[in-house]
């Protein structure tokens, strides 16, 4: 049995799906007890105990990294699939978040003051005319955990603050985030405006939020459409992958 | 639907079908609303002026039964005026988007802040709705019924606490969650009452409380009884609208007495009508921002058809549709509903 903590173990057969299960017990597998009580509480949204581990492990010397490995985004993992099979919700994921929140504060900057190179960098904003950025901010909490350099251009963001911010910071990877459906078109609108720019094969672009579909992704013409925040991650490692792929060839 | 009955006003024809009776053909109906850029150039009242000027809404709101032809007028195009009324910040943007509160900067921390403010029904954007009612009362009359709009507690909740605080807040303290939205519901109470006042024949009461963001025993716990409070305090036939996948809690929102539910296109007709288990009328539930938005008028008048053969007894879009929308495509609802009834009565 990889998972010695109890309450992690019961939380992990919420992970219904054979590949899903192996993915996530590996990961697990052989980690230290402070670090599957770190995922635990995380999962049920204790931050005042996932900022006190954090601290107590790095204390005890284990490394930034395996704090957020080991401990943080295996926490998250579970979080993902159980948000993603609806068996919780956005309230239970904002306390997972806020917890993630309390531990990220002091995994933060050792992580950046080691200057290893980032998994790549992108541009997140809400589109024009909505305000709404839960989703947005899941998914830029879970890239930066990734590895990635997220840069917010925050919500109601027009076609020109997208382009404008992705020329600034060499963008890989642009995600646009909207919640109602009457401001998805904009994402169309922002995406044709690469395109009127000459931009459009610069970067990949990705789509998400409550209401945005596969189909409408397609519709819009988009890269990818992430389904959820974990989903979002994996995307934007496809979509580093292809357009560096596509720079070389 | 029966071939027997007489052809039926507009306004009848959504009275009978909200109260489960018979009509002559399923009407097509706007719980929220059909406004588009090119509906505000024909009528010159364009947004933002179009939400804050009684007159002006008025002449944009009646387009929905004058051009469009729909059989109902529904004047409260967002949903935001309450919002704007009790103080909260605004972003009123121009013609081609919607208006919209920046909940990122609440004006409320907890239920001891909520507080009607003196003057509320007298404030310029909520006064503009009611205005906007008895002008539309008096031109249309007993033609088209005009749906008035009053937000339910948990989205009032959204607007002046925050989404993500109030949200938070659920977890970390459901009893004060539930304070607060009591508080709230006296707003939904108050607004709705006003428009029933102003000549409202029924109102839509979105409430958010939506399968993208909370699950079914949130509805049930928090929002279940308040919505069949809600139902008692107001004479009107009410109807229900939440976004998104909601066929999960569709056997609660049928307790709640409301005559019907406007429903998402994430939720099929066919499961959804089987969720209800003919305890309140479906509303819906034509896509908004792939099929009306983005297509043309075959995958318009398929979804139709699908609505219709699954039985639901309202004919709409899923929401408030994309500005941009093409007036072809809203044009063929009401096509397609007099197409259907044509087929299935020579059947």
């Amino acid at each position: 049995m990889p998972i010695t903590h109890e309450g992690l173990a019961r939380e992990f057969e919420f992970v219904s799906s054979p590949g899903e299960r192996k993915h996530i017990s590996e990961a697990i597998d052989g980690t230290a007890p402070i670090m599957q009580e770190l995922a635990y509480e995380l999962i049920v949204g204790n931050n005042t105990e996932v900022d006190r581990l954090a601290q107590e492990a790095l204390a005890d010397g284990f490394t930034a990294n395996q704090l957020l490995d080991d401990g943080l985004l295996n926490g998250m993992a579970i979080v993902g699939v159980k948000f993603r099979d609806n068996l919780i919700f956005v309230p239970e994921v904002l306390v997972a978040a806020r917890a993630m929140k309390a531990g990220m504060v002091h995994i933060e900057p050792i992580l950046s003051a080691s200057g290893a190179k980032p998994a790549g960098t992108i541009i997140m904003g809400t589109v024009k005319g909505d305000l709404h950025d839960i989703g947005k901010n899941l998914c830029i909490m879970m890239l930066r955990g990734a590895g990635f350099v997220v840069h917010d251009i925050g919500v109601d963001s027009s076609p020109d603050d997208f382009i404008n911010a992705a020329q600034e910071h060499s963008a890989e990877v642009v995600g646009m985030s909207a919640l109602l459906t009457t401001t998805m078109p904009n994402m169309g609108r922002t995406i044709a405006a690469f395109e009127e720019m000459g931009l459009r094969d610069e970067v990949r672009i990705m789509v998400g939020g409550a209401p945005v579909t596969q189909d409408f992704a397609d519709e819009m013409g988009a890269d990818a459409y992430g389904d959820n925040a974990v989903d979002a991650v994996d995307k934007a490692k496809e979509l580093v992958l292809l357009l560096a792929e596509l720079r070389s060839s | 639907m029966s071939p027997v009955i007489e052809k039926m006003t507009s306004r009848e024809r959504v009275m009978a079908a909200l109260a489960g009776e018979p009509v002559d053909r399923p009407p097509v109906c706007t719980p929220t609303n059909v406004a588009t850029v090119e509906l505000m150039d024909l009528v010159g009242a364009p947004f933002p002026d179009a939400n804050r000027d009684g007159e002006m809404n008025a002449r944009l709101a009646a387009t929905a039964y004058t051009e469009l032809g729909f059989d109902t007028i529904a004047p409260y195009f967002s949903i935001i005026q309450e919002s704007s009324a009790l103080g909260c910040d605004m972003q009123w943007e121009q013609k081609d988007n919607w208006p919209t509160v920046r909940m990122s900067n609440p004006i409320w921390k907890g239920s001891s802040d909520v507080k009607i403010p003196a003057g509320f029904l007298d404030h310029p954007d909520a006064k503009a709705i009611t205005d906007s009612i008895s002008i539309l009362k008096q031109e249309f009359g007993d033609e088209v019924a005009v749906v008035g709009k009053t937000m339910g507690p948990w989205t009032l909740a959204y607007h002046v606490f925050g989404v993500e605080p109030f949200l938070l807040g659920t977890v970390d303290d459901p009893a004060e969650t539930m304070k607060s939205l009591k508080a709230l519901k006296e707003i939904t109470i108050l607004y709705g009452q006003a428009q029933i006042d102003a000549g409202a024949d029924v109102l839509t009461v979105p409430d958010h409380a939506t399968g993208d963001l909370v699950s079914s025993e949130y509805y049930r716990r928090f929002l279940m009884e308040m919505h069949q409070e809600i139902e008692e305090e107001l004479s009107v036939p009410l109807i229900l609208h939440i976004c998104g996948a909601t066929v999960d809690r569709m056997p609660y929102i049928a307790e709640t007495g409301m005559a019907a539910f406007h429903f998402d296109s994430k939720n099929d007709p066919v499961e959804s009508m089987a969720a209800v288990n003919g305890k309140i009328r479906l509303v819906g539930n034509i896509n908004n921002p792939t099929t009306l938005y983005a297509r043309g008028p075959e995958e318009v008048r398929a979804e139709v058809n699908a609505a219709l053969d699954a039985g639901v007894q309202l004919i709409a879009p899923e929401c408030a549709i994309p500005l941009k929308t093409k007036l072809e495509n809203l044009l063929e609802i009401p096509a397609a509903i007099e197409d259907w009834v044509a087929e299935h009565r020579l059947n």
